[in-house]
């Protein structure tokens, strides 16, 4: 009896890619992160129009989620894959398509971000050709992964696939649904979403985006790469499973604890944070399994710097898996939302657990896909663990201290029952110490990928002149299924329990596929279907009425320079916040939205209620210089606002889109109205600028469609409906 | 329209059920981890990343005669 043995090799050289293309765009990645931390203390590096913390700040995050995270999941599912089914991957030529196309769209972000073509979604920034681009790359390595899961020649799917399996699937659904939107423009496109539904399906996208982008692969990185390296299987395999079918089955719900407090319905508020708290459990469950499964070596870890870093990353995934939760409840989420607290819990999650997951898995990798004896320098990836961790716990202490010190003054009152601090400005300036810490602490964790740089360069540098390729031999999977461990019982109810079925979905990756997404599309179903379908959740308001042409044009450029990530537009029920601000902000005034710009962090006050605050000049003098107005205000200056012509032709095509939308824009505006509305409009404008003093000649600048679109802010309550015309 | 249409067609209940026959599911599986007879399922797919090279289960192989 002699076994039939297929032979064949893996595919290292996609790994060594990916690999290079982890660290480049990581250092990049997180030098953008410093440099828009160093513009929040010295505002004048802010070289507009380009260079911006507005155009900045959404090229940071998609760097280290989708270039340094993305490119560190793909490594090491490459690696692990290929080794794990007993087989190579389906598709060389799609490997080598996915890499490619992958860093084209990187490529592609750090060009378009920076020139302010963005949807105004976090991390969904990415305008529409780009998007496209996303989905049919990341079709290709769901054909490669699913074509070499097919081939494999080992019949479990070890978790680690799992984990894989599900991220693949999550993120592409949730890709396509988030950013669905008509185009108006090649690089311009409005979310086919308004308003609350809008946000809901944002961060619907985003907070799954964290669970199925920067979790679940990381998870399967952890339960692979941690058993390696320690050389030992994970602690408890049955509690891997449960870690990763609670994961699927409570992840998917968690999404509207983003919106506590918003025109969100508050059942869907309270929902979202039942299902996060409960995700306490299996994230702990699964932290306590990486750590334990050291039990016996911890004595290792204290020489091998390899294990440092995985046992850091894990505690960092129980760190911020714990504080999650936490900022989920709304009393909590109140005092959070809109501060640091939440950038400090990012920072734990993205620097610890992501970054150390993935230094501790590049360095076991080095002498394996570059086939040397050991990494170059074993001093210097010691030193790099400790500058690393400690930065880290610079960034997030200096950081939390500013969230809470920012929330608590926010909600500050005096003796008279008056705010403490009704000067916002007060608010930030307060936190400006703490913010050069995060410098400080930012700027070690950089160096460390520095060294880490270094240590790959000269580890390469001693790679073989010629790559081996070993060649590995396996049996080739029998069609039908040999390997009971016992007879199937008789009896449905019986074989139920054996629960073959389940082993049977194993060995059938389609069928297992489908449960997956079966549970993350039904969780997703029942929780967005009902604020789209049930009337009540969204009270019309009869005053509120789409946008001018020229309101809109302001819009679009107030989205073109990210205004949306200091200033929030969305007023709490809070006595504070309607005191500071005015009246909170009701589902039904952003009913025409698209996108819903809310925001998600207050470095500027909300904008809201800006409408009627100030003057047309304060406007036009604020963007020019925001120091002029208020001395000590850390915004960039948009002074090309008032000498960029404004594209009126242009707006036609977007109100078009608008139109298309189911935005009521009557047929005067239909029939290419649009700019001759908008002339007038911004001619008006510009006179009461004259009038006032201001500077002559700006009725046909971009700054009048800027100065419209705050003007209109939230006035919409105060309109008569009668005087309007409004139904 | 169709928010009328939806808000008055009491689909409610379907959320219900499928809550229960995600819960029943949920149950299911975890039943089904530490049944004692997959123990040693589990013992040898847990060993799975430590072999990079070797077939682990020659019985789940064709066999050539």
């Amino acid at each position: 009896m002699t076994a039939r043995l297929d032979t064949f090799t893996y595919d290292d050289d996609i790994v060594r890619k990916f690999l290079v293309a982890t660290f480049v765009w990581g250092f990049i990645g997180m030098l953008v992160g410093l440099i828009i931390a160093i513009q929040l203390g010295v505002p004048s590096l802010n070289l507009a129009p380009y260079l911006t913390f507005g155009r900045l700040r959404p090229l940071h995050t998609n760097a280290v989620i989708f270039a340094f995270a993305g490119n560190a999941f793909f490594l090491g599912a490459y690696y692990s894959t290929q080794r794990l089914l007993k087989a190579r991957m389906f598709s060389d030529a799609l490997s080598r398509f996915h890499f490619w196309g992958w860093q084209a769209i990187i490529v592609a972000a750090a060009i378009t971000l920076p020139m302010g073509f963005t949807q105004a979604k976090e991390y969904a920034e990415l305008e529409w050709p780009i998007d496209l681009a996303i989905a049919v790359v990341w079709v290709a390595f769901a054909i490669n992964f699913f074509g070499t899961i097919a081939r494999r020649r080992e019949r479990h799917l070890y978790v680690a696939i799992w984990f894989y399996i599900a991220s693949i699937i999550t993120v592409a659904i949730l890709h396509i649904f988030n950013n669905l939107s008509i185009p108006a423009g090649l690089f311009k496109s409005y979310s086919i979403y308004a308003g609350v539904q809008d946000a809901f399906m944002q961060w619907w996208y985003g907070h799954n985006a964290v669970a199925f982008f920067l979790t679940t692969p990381f998870l399967g990185l952890m339960y692979y790469f941690m058993p390696k390296a320690a050389d030992r299987p994970v602690f408890s395999y049955k509690l891997s499973i449960l870690h990763f079918w609670t994961l699927v089955f409570l992840y998917i719900w968690a999404g509207p604890h983003h919106l506590h407090y918003t025109a969100l319905p508050d059942w869907a508020s309270t929902f979202g944070m039942v299902f996060s708290v409960m995700l306490w459990m299996p994230s702990w469950g699964g932290m306590v399994n990486g750590l334990l499964t050291l039990r016996g070596a911890w004595h290792k870890v204290t020489n091998d710097p390899i294990l440092k870093f995985f046992v850091v990353g894990v505690t960092a995934y129980g760190m911020s898996t714990f504080e999650g939760p936490m900022l989920s409840i709304k009393s909590v989420n109140a005092l959070a939302h809109y501060t640091d607290w939440i950038i400090a819990h990012v920072h734990t999650g993205a620097l610890g657990w992501n970054g150390f997951i993935t230094f501790g898995m590049i360095y076991w990798l080095l002498p394996r896909v570059f086939q040397t004896k050991a990494v170059y320098s074993t001093k210097a990836m010691e030193l790099h663990f400790w500058i690393a961790t400690f930065g880290i716990l610079l960034y997030v202490t200096a950081i939390y201290s500013a969230g809470i010190t920012q929330g608590l003054m926010w909600r500050a009152f005096d003796e008279t029952g008056r705010l403490a601090f009704p000067d916002f400005v007060e608010t930030t300036l307060r936190l400006m110490p703490m913010y050069w810490v995060r410098v400080v602490g930012g700027t070690m964790y950089l160096v460390g990928m520095g060294l880490f740089g270094w240590n790959i360069f000269k580890t390469w540098q001693m790679r073989p002149a010629r790559y081996e390729e070993p060649q590995i031999q396996a049996a080739p999977l029998s069609p039908v299924y040999e390997g009971h461990e016992t007879p199937q019982p008789a009896g449905a109810f019986a074989r139920f329990v054996s629960a073959g079925w389940h082993r049977r979905w194993e060995r059938l990756p389609v069928t297992f596929t489908v449960m997956t997404t079966v549970a993350v599309v039904v969780a997703s179903l029942f929780e967005i279907l009902p604020t789209f379908l049930v009337k009540s959740n969204i009270p019309t308001i009869a005053s509120v009425q789409p946008y001018t042409p020229l309101e809109l044009a302001g819009r679009d450029i107030y989205i073109r320079e990210g205004c949306f990530n200091c200033h929030s537009q969305m007023i709490r029920p809070f006595r504070h916040e309607t005191e500071r601000y005015g009246d909170y902000s009701k589902p039904g005034e952003s009913v025409y939205d698209h996108p819903f710009l809310w925001g998600s962090r207050r470095i500027g006050p909300d904008l809201a209620r800006q409408g009627g605050k100030y003057p047309d000049l304060w406007h036009v003098r604020h963007m020019n210089d925001p120091k002029e107005i208020v001395q000590q205000s850390i915004m960039p200056a948009y002074p090309h606002l008032l000498t960029a012509a404004l594209d009126f032709d242009g707006i036609q095509r977007r109100v078009d889109a608008m139109a298309m939308l189911g935005v009521p824009y009557g047929d005067a505006v239909k029939n290419g109205q649009a700019p001759g509305m908008a002339r007038a409009q911004a001619r008006e404008i510009a006179a009461r600028v004259l009038a006032a003093g201001g500077p002559d000649g700006l009725e046909d600048k971009e700054i009048m469609a800027v100065v419209a679109y705050l003007q209109r802010l939230g006035t919409d309550l105060r309109r008569d409906v009668a005087a309007t015309g409004g139904n | 329209m169709r928010t009328d249409v939806m808000s008055g067609a009491g689909l409610a209940i379907y959320a219900e059920i499928a809550l229960v026959l995600f819960a029943a599911a949920f149950l299911a599986i975890v039943v089904w981890i530490w049944l004692p007879r997959n123990a040693t399922m589990w013992e040898r797919a847990s060993r799975l990343p430590l072999d990079d090279s070797h077939p682990q289960a020659p019985r789940d192989r064709v066999v050539e005669h």
